[in-house]
């Protein structure tokens, strides 16, 4: 727990065994189904995209995954446990971090506070340690702040710590949001369209960020993308959504060639 | 000096018990909480007080001694930080200005109580509560450490984890649960440090002020209060402290102005006793041209940014030829 840079006691993986197991999950929202009936399962140490044109239920399935909406129905399984229906910070603590797609940054705090909020779950000083400074308060506050600013230098945001969140640039604020995120030490990431709004360029060099955490942090990666491209070359397996039911599932070469994706999504570029 | 002192003891007092409960509504806005129950917590720290001080503890003659004032407030904050989770945790389900409204009806029904009930004399209140000091003046041997106190727990508490999870809470709920943070619990626990703070100062004032009744915790304290919150600025806890000073010095300049020979009688009579009006286009003012209040954080953090980074050159001013 010391080190956040250096991945826990890293035996090497013999089998893949699923970290997050969705089952038979539907949402509605009055009359219209957002999700329905979807079931997959991300095996450990996998980046999985999951796809699909506007409106197919990707962020729906996020927020269910994460307790932000709870499903109509079906069930949820984190390492084999059962988190249907937990409270969001109780998903978070379990190991599972997100990001937002419409980017929620605590605007008006530093870079540096953003990513000390983080270490919640890591901590445990209460209201009297912590404001008599008892133990194990201030050795918290220093370790805190030092794997805050650990996780800014990761993502080059380090000389700016002090700089309030909302004055960076969006791409900043998106890698910033990882950096949140990963404050959380989580096992599973969840990425809601990191790559939005950003050029080429930039696509590129998040997509070798992307590799580069997932192997430091040892991580499993779920995330959502709009470019396919990036996902294509990115993830080891895709999921596809469309109108809320899942299409296609497989590996990026498979999926590119299912006709029912092409129809869906790729037929449209 | 001394006689500066005495004249406006009552006065000095006053301000400081002010300035403490604009603290107490500032800390469960740190969690973005806007609760309007101090007034509530505040008559129940004074009934308690109140009830204690002429009926429980034996006191014939002389001062009333300080450590009962002091067991009196201890007992006057375990009662509100009690109430305040028992009523905190199903109000603080609302959000905004539903909270705002839940918790002015609380601070009525506690109102209402009180006018009904036996314990607290009615109407008529509770009067004669005994004098732990001479002067009122005296009073700031309790009220100055209290406030010196309560502002360096919300000065650290600013700087510390729990701190942290109120103010993520407060910039975005779903974001801090998402990173962890449970939003219920920290919410309860913000509303439940205001209340303790408010049933503790209640506590004192019944002694200060002698008479105790459903006068005090009003709807009309409640919005005293946000206004010296608003006025002070809601961003950091200098704002509530300065509103609070400000505002209670306020009415009394005013009556010394109106007292200025030679001024029209219907502005001195307005000076004197147009105080709500004021306060009304105050808060109006403040709103439209200082929405975060006369203090805000930015004014430190410049400062502070300056002074660690001296050398940072400054950027060229671009000038058009």
């Amino acid at each position: 727990m010391q080190q956040v840079l250096t991945p826990p006691t890293t035996t090497p993986i013999l089998s893949t065994y699923s970290v997050l197991e969705v089952r038979n999950i539907s949402r509605n929202f009055g009359g219209l189904v957002a999700v329905n009936n979807v079931s997959f399962s991300v095996n450990s140490r996998e980046i999985f995209g999951l796809i699909g044109p506007n409106g197919a239920g990707k962020t729906t399935l996020f927020n269910i995954i994460t307790g932000l909406t709870p499903p109509s129905s079906g069930r949820l399984l984190h390492n084999g446990k059962d988190i249907t229906g937990l409270r969001p910070h109780r998903i978070a603590a379990r190991g599972i971090a997100r990001t937002f797609q419409n980017i929620r940054l605590f605007g008006n705090l530093s870079a540096l506070q953003n990513v000390m909020i983080a270490r919640h779950i890591h901590t445990k000083s209460g209201i009297f340690t912590g404001v008599f400074g008892l133990p194990p308060a201030p050795a918290e506050e220093i370790r805190t702040r030092s794997k805050a600013l650990e996780l800014l230098d990761l993502v080059g945001l380090a000389d700016r710590a002090e700089v309030q969140a909302r004055n960076f640039a969006y791409g900043d604020q998106r890698r910033l949001e990882i950096a949140r995120a990963l404050a959380l030490e989580p096992s599973l990431l969840l990425l809601d369209e990191p790559a939005a709004g950003m050029n080429t360029n930039e696509k590129q060099s998040l997509s070798a960020f992307i590799r580069s955490i997932h192997e430091q942090f040892s991580l499993t990666v779920l995330l959502i993308e709009h470019h396919v491209p990036l996902v294509m070359g990115l993830c080891d397996r895709i999921a596809v959504l469309h109108f809320g039911e899942l299409i296609a599932l497989g590996d990026p070469a498979h999926v590119q060639k299912d006709p029912a994706v092409i129809e869906a999504y790729l037929g449209d570029e | 000096m001394a006689a500066f002192f005495s004249a406006y003891g009552f006065l000095i007092v006053s301000m400081l018990f002010a300035a403490m409960l604009g603290l107490s509504l500032y800390l469960p806005l740190m969690a973005g909480q806007l609760s309007l129950a101090s007034p509530g917590f505040y008559a129940l720290g004074g009934y308690i007080a109140a009830v204690m001080s002429t009926s429980v503890f034996p006191h014939t003659e002389g001062n009333f001694p300080v450590p009962y004032v002091l067991i009196e407030m201890v007992i006057a904050a375990v009662a509100s930080g009690v109430l305040a989770v028992i009523v905190g945790i199903p109000a603080l389900r609302l959000r905004g200005i539903y909270l705002a409204l839940a918790t002015i009806a609380f601070v009525e029904i506690l109102r209402v109580l009180s006018l009904n009930l036996d314990i607290t004399g009615g109407a008529v209140g509770i009067f004669g509560i005994p004098q732990p000091f001479d002067t009122q003046l005296g009073y700031l041997w309790i009220a100055g450490p209290l406030l010196l106190l309560s502002m360096l727990f919300v000065y650290r508490l600013e700087r510390i984890r729990v701190g942290r999870a109120f103010i993520a809470i407060r910039e975005d709920e779903l974001a801090a649960a998402s990173m962890g943070i449970n939003p219920t619990f920290y919410k309860v626990l913000a509303f439940t440090m205001g209340a303790i703070l408010a049933g503790m100062v209640g506590a004192v004032s019944a002694h200060f002020l002698n008479t105790w009744n459903a006068r005090q915790g009003t709807f009309d304290a409640s919005i005293l209060y946000l206004a010296f919150v608003l006025v002070g600025g809601a961003r950091t806890f200098i704002g509530p402290v300065m509103g609070g000073l400000v505002l209670t010095l306020l009415p009394e300049l005013l009556r010394g102005i109106a007292d200025i020979a030679g001024l029209p009688p219907w502005l001195a009579q307005f000076l004197r006793d147009g105080r709500l009006i004021i306060f009304g286009v105050l808060i109006a003012i403040g709103a439209v041209f200082f929405p975060q209040g006369l203090i805000n954080p930015e004014m430190f953090r410049r400062r502070k940014a300056d002074a660690a980074s001296p050398n940072v050159p400054k950027v060229p001013e671009v000038s058009i030829k």
